[in-house]
């Protein structure tokens, strides 16, 4: 990465602007300990805090008594309180079996395996959060196509191999863009279906690699194509699987955008 | 009237570790010192005071619990504050708009939005605001708007190139180079960024 990739990246990261995969690149290089990283996104935030402290606001008094009464009333938390309530059970246990040494043994090894349970948890728990983080980032990226007026749709045919099917596409020359098909005979052992992306007398750009389920369906996030702007005509091969440089087997499916 | 400005970098890091020990005084101090940062930044975003109020409730008790968390040689303890602020008010606002069924904001909107200023000028640091106010309005058009549509608008960079119609590498740039001339113009006026 050149330093101008790298200060883009730690720009995009401070204004809370990246996607899934650039923000989980960047953090990667945050948790190594890139120091070229962190400093590009400690001068940013510097810039940001002092953004907001433009609109700096002092919020209502009720504010700051509602959250200390929270903090008096829950302490730290479920997790703390827990584990203080395991101690108190412990107290007259350990009276009553009087040996000491054997009962901070058990309270070590319950709070060990308390607290490993936790870290399980909340290890389970942010897996889930970076995984509904990405999906949700991939899902506002197609939205986005959806909405922007400036988006080709565009109907493609099925042709002689499966006259049947049909598919659409949705395409934006910057944001790239989704098809879906239905109605393709499932690709046959070690072929896949490509799709095509042909501008006037250019020669056609692949545009992925796609199969179908069971009854016929399919489906393709196509990225933006570098050095393809309008496509004017978009068709779907039959080619081997992993796909080709340029289109070699029977065509399936296209359409004139 | 308006609370004097505790500035940017004022806030030491050994306050946040205290609180990872559970002391509350220093909680107070915390909050005395950053919420009309936090509040501000939410109320900016969401506009709705009622939500920002329980947005900011939110943010400071995540402070309180997970101040263990904080890790000074990644930034201060403004930047961890406002970057949660910021993310949960987004968080916020997103859920709002999917309650009213409503898509995300025309670019129209969102950049009305990101220029509303909030309702009670009162209440702020006036001296203040007004060289961010200013700084932001030398920057180019286009640089702020990139910046604003991200940060107070919560789209991201690739939903901003489809709405501005703009390569996506280009509002990257303009991003890059509208903060970098943001930080020049901030120490020009006399702001002290760390």
């Amino acid at each position: 990465m050149t330093p101008d990739e790298l200060a883009e990246l730690a720009a995009g990261y401070a204004v809370g602007g990246l996607d899934g995969e650039e923000r989980a690149r960047f953090e990667a290089l945050l948790r190594a300990g890139d120091p070229a990283a962190r400093a590009a996104l400690r001068e940013y935030e510097a810039v940001l805090v002092a953004v907001a402290d433009g609109s700096r606001e002092t919020p209502p008094a009720g504010a700051r008594a509602r959250l200390l009464e929270r903090i008096e009333r829950e302490g730290r938390g479920a997790q703390l309180v827990d584990l203080q309530a395991e101690r108190r059970r412990r107290g007259p246990w350990r009276a009553v079996v009087g040996g000491l040494l054997a009962a901070g043994l058990a309270a070590v090894v319950v709070g060990l395996a308390l607290s490993s349970t936790y870290e399980r948890r909340l290890d389970d728990l942010q897996r889930e959060t970076a995984t509904l983080r990405d999906e949700l980032a991939r899902q506002q990226a197609v939205l986005a196509i959806v909405r922007d007026p400036s988006t080709q749709s565009v109907a493609l045919a099925g042709l002689a191999p499966s006259p049947g099917a049909r598919g659409r596409m949705l395409w934006h020359e910057r944001a790239g863009g989704l098809f879906v098909a239905e109605g393709l005979p499932p690709a046959p052992e070690g072929k896949a279906y490509q799709l095509w992306a042909i501008a006037g007398s250019a020669p056609p750009v692949s545009a992925g690699v796609f199969l179908v389920t069971t009854d016929g369906k399919g489906s393709v996030r196509v990225p933006p194509l570098p050095g393809v702007a309008r496509v004017d005509v978009f068709a779907v091969t039959l080619e081997p699987a992993g796909g080709l440089p340029a289109p070699s087997g029977a065509m399936y499916l296209a359409g004139k955008s | 009237m308006s609370t004097s400005p505790p500035r940017s970098g004022s806030v030491p890091a050994e306050l946040v570790a205290r609180i990872a020990r559970g002391d509350r005084a220093a909680f107070e101090q915390f909050y005395n010192a950053l919420s009309p940062l936090a509040f501000g930044l939410i109320r900016r975003i969401l506009r709705e005071r009622e939500s920002a109020e329980e947005v900011l409730q939110e943010v400071f008790w995540q402070v309180w619990k997970d101040a263990g968390t904080f890790d000074p040689s990644r930034g201060n303890p403004e930047a961890w504050l406002i970057t949660r602020a910021r993310t949960r008010a987004i968080d916020k606002l997103r859920s709002m708009r999917r309650k009213e069924n409503m898509f995300p904001t025309t670019l129209n909107e969102a950049l009305a939005e990101g220029e509303r200023a909030p309702e009670e000028p009162a209440a702020i640091a006036a001296e203040e605001r007004r060289v961010v106010e200013g700084a932001l309005r030398e920057l180019p058009v286009a640089q702020r708007q990139v910046i604003e549509l991200a940060f107070f608008g919560g789209l991201t960079q690739a939903e901003i190139a489809v709405r501005t119609e703009t390569p996506l590498g280009t509002v990257k740039t303009r991003t890059r180079l509208g903060l970098e001339r943001l930080r020049g113009l901030f120490k020009a006026r006399g702001l002290d960024l760390p």
